[in-house]
């Protein structure tokens, strides 16, 4: 339990918009790094608020989230985007690209964002994109590729900046099984690489693949597993 | 990827909002640039035109509005209304020199040009006319002309001109005096009444006194003397000054609620963007994108409404200036607006004061939705439906 990359403390989320929603209720939680794991649970219960709370897109209404020992709840919004920008990468379920630019464009922005000089950018973009198979795809526009290829143009990009830990949110979700398991391992291999990684889903696939597997109901922590195969 | 290149992609994704947004802004512009340009150097000019005439009183017929007033230094066909009696009674008046004008037109090469009869020694001698070839002669059948007619339609002394069905003989031709002088043929004031039948009466009367610190008696006295009205130069001038101030408000008016409606249409445009963006937005921000980087992306993108507005506003503008300002002269109301030395295309200053105040409106339009941009909560940019 001593390298905990990620670490939340009662992490509380009640949504105020004409009556309260009670998303999150005292949730504690610790990811070791380099760890692969999944948040599972039933549809409306608080994994999504969970996953943008560790990834710092939200404020909780009350409690904690560490990243390593930096206390998330307690930075302003320029750090935090800083720590979005360069720890943190994000793979969202349903739109994840800008659509006016190519494929190529889409990862490059997430470089720009991080300061990386263009003619670097547009190097490293390329690598990253042949590292999903998407080297033929480069001009492409996100209508013009499918939602199995979209997804891995998000991978390609949620690395750009080389974070320590990966988010996904349902990932998988609109992909047929063939599509998932490319998915799987483009997932994997970056898990190899060394990132931590947290895939919210609802697939038994995914979740196979998971070390740990987290289930959260009716906004707490039901249980916690540890999964070796 | 550059956030330049970013901000063009997203300026231009739906064309017609593009265009249309554009066209608002422009025809703001466009209307700014062509009073800019109109109006540049107006009131010196008018001052000019006034010491060109070079007397200190214009005696006009009774009831001349300010418009008919404004027609003496424009040269404009008047009306004749001033008999002769009236003249001889004015010019009777001890200290003072009445020279009386018959302003008419006629046309040369199908070209409008002004006929102006004449008493020709007193005018002389008041003008201070030297002759640049031929010989001063204005009588039955010689007329002279303005160095720049003569120059205009390539006349000679010797020519033959017709004005109103008669020939006259090109006697000479005057001195260049750089002003309105040089435009006009000159008759003979008995001949010029005869050709265009007004009998003995005459358009106005420059009065030229001697004792200028008597300016007031002087009037009064034409006043009673004789059955006309008369005004000072500096009258005249604010009369003029006046009517363009008219205009110019009401042109400044046009300009300032086309600016606005096009700042309007900016801010609509944008909030419309952001509006649809929210997500794009939510994804730039989870990417890293600060507040600040989301601000000036969206600001930037107004910016270059300014920008593109602004342009194509100064070629409208200046367009429309340089079309429009010969049909502008036509009309005496507006002769000061658009006489030829006020017009001044592509003048630096007018370009530069346009697109600052083009691109300046732009950015102004352009705060409060990029504030609102750069407001929105990342999650809620991304959970939106
Ligand atoms: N922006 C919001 N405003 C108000 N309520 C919200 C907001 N976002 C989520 N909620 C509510 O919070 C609860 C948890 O939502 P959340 O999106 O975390 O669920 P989820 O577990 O991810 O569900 P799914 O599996 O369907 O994605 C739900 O009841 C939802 O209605
Ligand atoms: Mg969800």
């Amino acid at each position: 339990m001593s390298d905990m990359i990620i670490r939340t403390e009662k992490l509380t989320k009640i949504y105020e918009n004409g009556y309260s929603t009670v998303a999150l209720q005292g949730v504690d939680l610790e990811i070791p790094r380099g760890s692969l794991s999944c948040i599972m649970g039933p549809s409306g219960h608080g994994k999504s608020t969970l996953l943008h709370l560790i990834g710092g897109l939200d404020r909780p209404t009350s409690g904690k989230v560490f990243l390593e020992d930096l206390d998330l709840t307690a930075i302003d919004a320029n750090r935090l985007a800083e720590v979005r920008c360069r720890k943190i990468g994000f793979v969202f379920q349903f739109f994840n690209l800008l659509p006016m630019l190519t494929v190529l464009e889409n990862v490059e922005i997430a470089l720009m964002l991080a300061g990386v000089p263009p003619k670097e950018q547009h190097e490293r973009a390329g690598d990253l994109l042949a590292l999903v198979g998407l080297e033929d795809k480069l001009q492409a526009r996100p209508n013009q590729l499918s939602g199995g290829q979209r997804q891995r143009v998000a991978i390609a990009r949620s690395l750009a900046n080389d974070p320590d830990i990966l988010l996904m949110d349902e990932p998988s979700g609109n992909l047929d099984s063939k599509s998932e398991s490319e998915l799987l391992q483009n997932i994997e291999k970056v898990n190899e690489r060394g990132k931590t990684v947290v895939i919210v889903t609802h697939s038994p696939t995914v979740s196979q693949v998971a070390h740990r597997i987290y289930y959260i109901q009716d906004g707490r922590l039901k249980r916690e597993v540890e999964n070796f195969g | 990827m550059t956030r330049g290149k970013l901000v063009l992609k997203n300026l231009t994704r739906k064309k017609t909002r593009f265009l249309f947004t554009v066209l608002g802004i422009s025809v703001g512009i466009a209307s700014l640039v062509t009073l800019l340009s109109l109006g540049t150097g107006l009131e010196a000019e008018v001052r000019k035109q006034s010491q060109e005439l070079g007397a200190e009183l214009v005696v006009t017929p009774k009831g001349w509005c300010a418009y008919e007033q404004i027609s003496v230094l424009t040269g404009e066909t008047l009306p004749e209304a001033i008999p002769n009696a009236d003249v001889e009674k004015v010019a009777s008046i001890k200290g003072i020199t009445a020279i009386p004008y018959l302003v008419q037109r006629t046309a040369i090469k199908n070209q409008p040009v002004t006929v102006v009869g004449i008493l020709p020694e007193p005018m002389k001698q008041f003008k201070n006319w030297q002759v640049e070839k031929g010989e001063y002669r204005l009588d039955r059948e010689s007329l002279v002309v303005g160095f720049s007619i003569a120059k205009q339609f390539e006349l000679k002394t010797g020519d033959k001109l017709t004005i109103r069905g008669t020939e006259f003989l090109l006697s000479g031709i005057l001195k260049e005096m750089g002003n309105r002088d040089d435009l006009v043929i000159y008759l003979d004031l008995t001949t010029a009444q005869k050709l265009y039948g007004v009998g003995d009466k005459v358009s106005f009367i420059a009065v030229k006194v001697d004792d200028i610190t008597r300016i007031e008696q002087y009037s009064q006295e034409i006043q009673e003397r004789a059955n006309v009205a008369v005004v000072s130069d500096k009258q005249l001038i604010k009369s003029v000054m006046a009517i363009v101030g008219t205009v110019r408000n009401t042109l400044q008016m046009i300009a300032a609620v086309a600016v606005l409606a096009a700042a309007f249409g900016i801010i609509n445009t944008m909030l419309t963007a952001i509006h649809e963006r929210k997500r794009e937005i939510g994804i730039l921000q989870a990417l890293g994108g600060k507040r600040r980087t989301i601000f000036f992306l969206f600001l930037y993108e107004s910016a270059l409404y300014g920008i593109v507005g602004g342009v194509v506003g100064l070629i409208a503008g200046f367009a429309f200036s340089f079309f429009a300002a010969p049909y502008i002269q036509q009309s005496e109301f507006t002769a000061f607006l658009g006489s030829a030395q006020t017009v001044e295309i592509f003048n630096l200053a007018v370009i530069g004061q346009a697109m600052l105040f083009s691109v300046l409106v732009a950015c102004l339009a352009g705060i409060y939705p990029a504030w609102q941009a750069s407001r929105l909560s990342p999650v809620e940019a991304i959970s939106y439906e």
